[in-house]
């Protein structure tokens, strides 16, 4: 069963910032508008009463609170599994032996539902928030695996050949003809995960319902305030396009020449 | 500018697994000439040049370029021009043609000015330096593979069949090139080539390979008069007669 | 080989001390002997088989042609590859709670949120199958008098198709996640139930294994549905 990680390339978020993506979300949000002013239905506010209590929640604290909790627990996840994750695709990628022994298991989970794994993490380490920097490890880890060894992989031959044929040591091929070629693909997959880390992160919160935005959620859920989790929602929206754009200005700063 | 050497290739053989690509191989390239290795497909005219580039080891038999015997790649005499040009597509032209520099060490402004010379050698000095390979055509991605390989100052070129991907009139130009730059620097080319014409109208001896278990077939003495491309050898019968001798030793060979 | 590696780790995990009650692969094996006995988890896996089908199978029947309109003609999908890129980002466990408020706690609720968390992927995929139709066999097949409706289904469908299957692979992937998330969640019924009861009672040796079938289960359905995917395939060279 393969997961050819390159095809979750079209699944990359393009954070909407060219035209016709800033004329949607415009348009969207009229149209939100509308519905919300037709008053349909209580769980469909208006666009505006969204916006007021967004605010509401900037100024007194809470959102900042919350984020602030959630940010904490995405860096603590998130920056082990991309250096661990690059890191072990590199090796997959160079040594074939490795990538035989643990191509399976990392194909295997990458499509196995992680959330699962959640209740085992809350009886492994309780019900504390660092259950949900596990879950953003797990979420995001193969995916940096994959994406970073497909990368290696598909280095050009020839110009591995010429190379050597330039007398290149096994050091110098790695950094000047893998590491350099298999770039783009490493950094498409840390986006790919900064996306799945921002999932893990809300998955892991809202299950433990302890700290962070997630726990915002359901507890506004439960409690029937519904414009405050429109607000929450959205915000968590930003926080992952922010989080995808930011490894997206260190693409196009990395990887000028293509 | 260092004197040209010969290439003494004695009684070669190499084999992949049972398929035997070269047998009994015996070659004396001289210093300062143009050979050209043609053959019909899968006759191991390529591993031929890999064996003499050092990146495919012999089974039997050796080859010394000058007065040092082959044993891997790298080596200094020899430089490698590659058919798909075999360029990083994330380094600018003259970052690519100081490569062959970098790998040994050499310090950068060494480099920058080694590259900037070979460029200007290939005609592709000033704004070109800073473009990239997608930035460039077929004919200037192989004018920087051959900056790149006269950088490191070899003493022989070996060239895979180097014009094989690029169009025909910008191929006759670039042979045209090839031959002034033969000129002046005075280095030994081995020449792998598909193409009768090209091989007549560059070398000054072609050798023909047989197919598979690949053997010296015949060496053709190519007295055409030089500066070629100054003259118009291409409309002259001798070049047509010899053009043709080439293609019957080969047709028998099909 | 490395199966064994792996039990092994777990087996040693369960002697330290991390936690109590962390199970070893034994217990864990009893107790899904135990769960399947019962019927519990089988009752269980009915009622989330039950959620992901009526889930799934509308992600498909809608996404896959919403897929190929926005591949054929350009303005629909400029427009709506943004909103898709926008719920593709959007972490879909945020808006399970909503889903909630609206639908209630019922199969209706778990379906829909499967369908939210699975079709955007099968949407995309479809559009870029599409979208990554050779040009040159297009030209060719107008060149000999091809109708826009033998167009469509001669060359573009037939040359989307591995990117349509390999969107619903991934999109059954995500379908799962999402019946998962949504069971833990709501949890009144469903494996998700079964396993945070499990957890609820301090039986984690039942919630290990409620764990580990449902892995199997997810990883059972995306390996037939990698075999159907082969098959139909076929053509592919590699």
């Amino acid at each position: 069963m393969k997961f050819d990680g390159m095809k979750f390339a079209l699944s990359a978020p393009e954070p909407p910032f060219g035209r016709a993506g800033l004329a949607a979300i415009a348009g969207l949000l009229v149209v939100w508008e509308i519905l919300g002013r037709l008053e349909l239905s209580i769980f469909i506010p208006s666009a505006s009463t969204v916006a007021v209590a967004w605010w509401g929640l900037l100024t007194d604290g809470t959102l900042l609170r919350s984020a602030g909790s959630s940010f904490g627990s995405l860096l603590k996840g998130f920056l082990p599994a991309a250096a661990f994750g690059i890191a072990l695709g590199l090796c997959m990628g160079r040594f074939r032996t490795l990538r035989e022994v643990l191509d399976g298991w990392i194909n295997a989970l990458m499509s196995a539902p992680l959330s699962a794994l959640v209740p085992v993490l809350i009886a492994l380490f309780g019900v504390r928030d660092t259950v949900v920097a596990a879950t953003v490890f797990l979420f995001s880890f193969f995916v940096i695996v994959v994406n970073t060894m497909t990368g290696v992989r598909g280095t050009e031959r020839s110009l591995v050949e010429m190379a050597r044929a330039y007398g290149a040591s096994e050091a110098a091929l790695f950094v000047r003809i893998y590491l350099p070629g298999a770039l783009p693909a490493i950094l498409l997959g840390v986006r790919l995960g900064v996306v799945q880390a921002v999932k893990g992160m809300v998955v892991g919160e809202m299950l433990i319902s302890l700290v962070g935005m997630g726990e915002r959620l359901v507890y506004y859920g439960n409690t029937f305030l519904i414009p405050e989790l429109y607000a929450v929602i959205v915000s968590v929206l930003l926080v992952a396009l922010l989080s995808a754009t930011l490894v997206q200005a260190c693409e196009r700063a990395l990887v000028r020449w293509k | 500018m260092s004197a040209p050497v010969g290439i003494s290739i004695e009684r070669v053989a190499r084999s992949f697994g049972p398929v035997q690509a070269l047998v009994d191989i015996g070659i004396e390239v001289r210093a300062g000439e143009l050979l050209a290795l043609i053959g019909p497909s899968g006759c191991g005219k390529t591993t031929l040049l890999k064996c003499i580039a050092g990146l495919l080891p012999v089974d039997a038999g050796r080859i010394v370029i000058g007065s040092r015997t082959v044993t891997g790649p790298g080596g200094r005499e020899a430089s490698l021009v590659f058919q798909d040009f075999a360029l990083l597509p994330w380094a600018s032209a003259r970052e690519n043609a100081e490569f062959g520099l970098l790998l040994r060490g050499a310090p950068a402004a060494e480099r920058t000015q080694a590259a900037r010379r070979a460029l200007a050698k290939v005609g592709l000095a000033g704004s070109f330096e800073d473009a990239y390979p997608a930035q460039l055509s077929g004919g200037m991605q192989q004018r920087v593979g051959l900056a790149r390989a006269l950088a490191v100052n070899p003493q022989v070129l070996l060239m895979d069949e180097p014009f094989a991907s690029i169009d025909e009139q910008t191929r006759r130009i670039l042979q045209d090139d090839l031959l002034r730059l033969w000129s002046e620097e005075r280095k030994t080319v081995v020449l792998v080539t598909h193409s009768m014409e090209e091989a007549i109208y560059l070398s000054d001896r072609v050798v023909v390979l047989s197919p598979r278990p690949g053997r010296v077939h015949r060496v053709l003495e190519v007295p055409l008069p030089r500066p070629r491309e100054a003259l118009d050898v291409r409309a002259s019968g001798e070049f047509a007669r010899l053009v043709d001798e080439l293609w019957q030793i080969l047709k028998k060979l099909q | 080989m490395p199966l064994a590696a792996f039990l092994a780790l777990w087996q040693w995990a369960a002697w330290i001390p991390v936690s109590f009650n962390f199970p070893t692969p034994w217990q864990t094996l009893v107790a899904l002997g135990e769960l399947l006995a019962s019927g519990a988890l089988l009752a269980a896996t009915a009622t989330s088989l039950q959620s992901l089908l009526l889930g799934f199978g509308a992600a498909i029947l809608i996404g896959v042609p919403l897929g190929l309109v926005m591949g054929m003609v350009r303005g629909v999908g400029r427009v709506a590859r943004v909103y898709l890129d926008l719920l593709i980002a959007l972490p879909t466990a945020a808006l399970i709670p909503l889903v909630i408020l609206s639908f209630g706690i019922n199969i209706l609720s778990s379906a829909v949120i499967i369908f939210v968390f699975s079709a955007p992927f099968i949407t995309m995929n479809a559009y870029g199958g599409v979208r990554d139709t050779r040009p040159r066999l297009v030209e060719m097949a107008r060149a000999f008098g091809a109708s826009w409706g033998k167009l469509f289904t001669r060359i573009v469908v037939p040359s989307a198709a591995p990117m349509i299957l390999a969107g619903l692979r991934l999109g059954l992937s995500r379908a799962f996640l999402g019946l998962i998330v949504a069971e833990l969640l709501l949890s009144p019924f469903g494996l998700g139930r079964l396993i945070m009861n499990s957890r609820s009672m301090f039986e984690h040796d039942k919630m290990f294994a409620t764990v580990v079938w449902t892995l199997l289960l997810s990883g059972i359905a995306l390996a037939l549905l990698a075999r159907l995917e082969a098959r139909l395939l076929r053509w592919r060279a590699g």
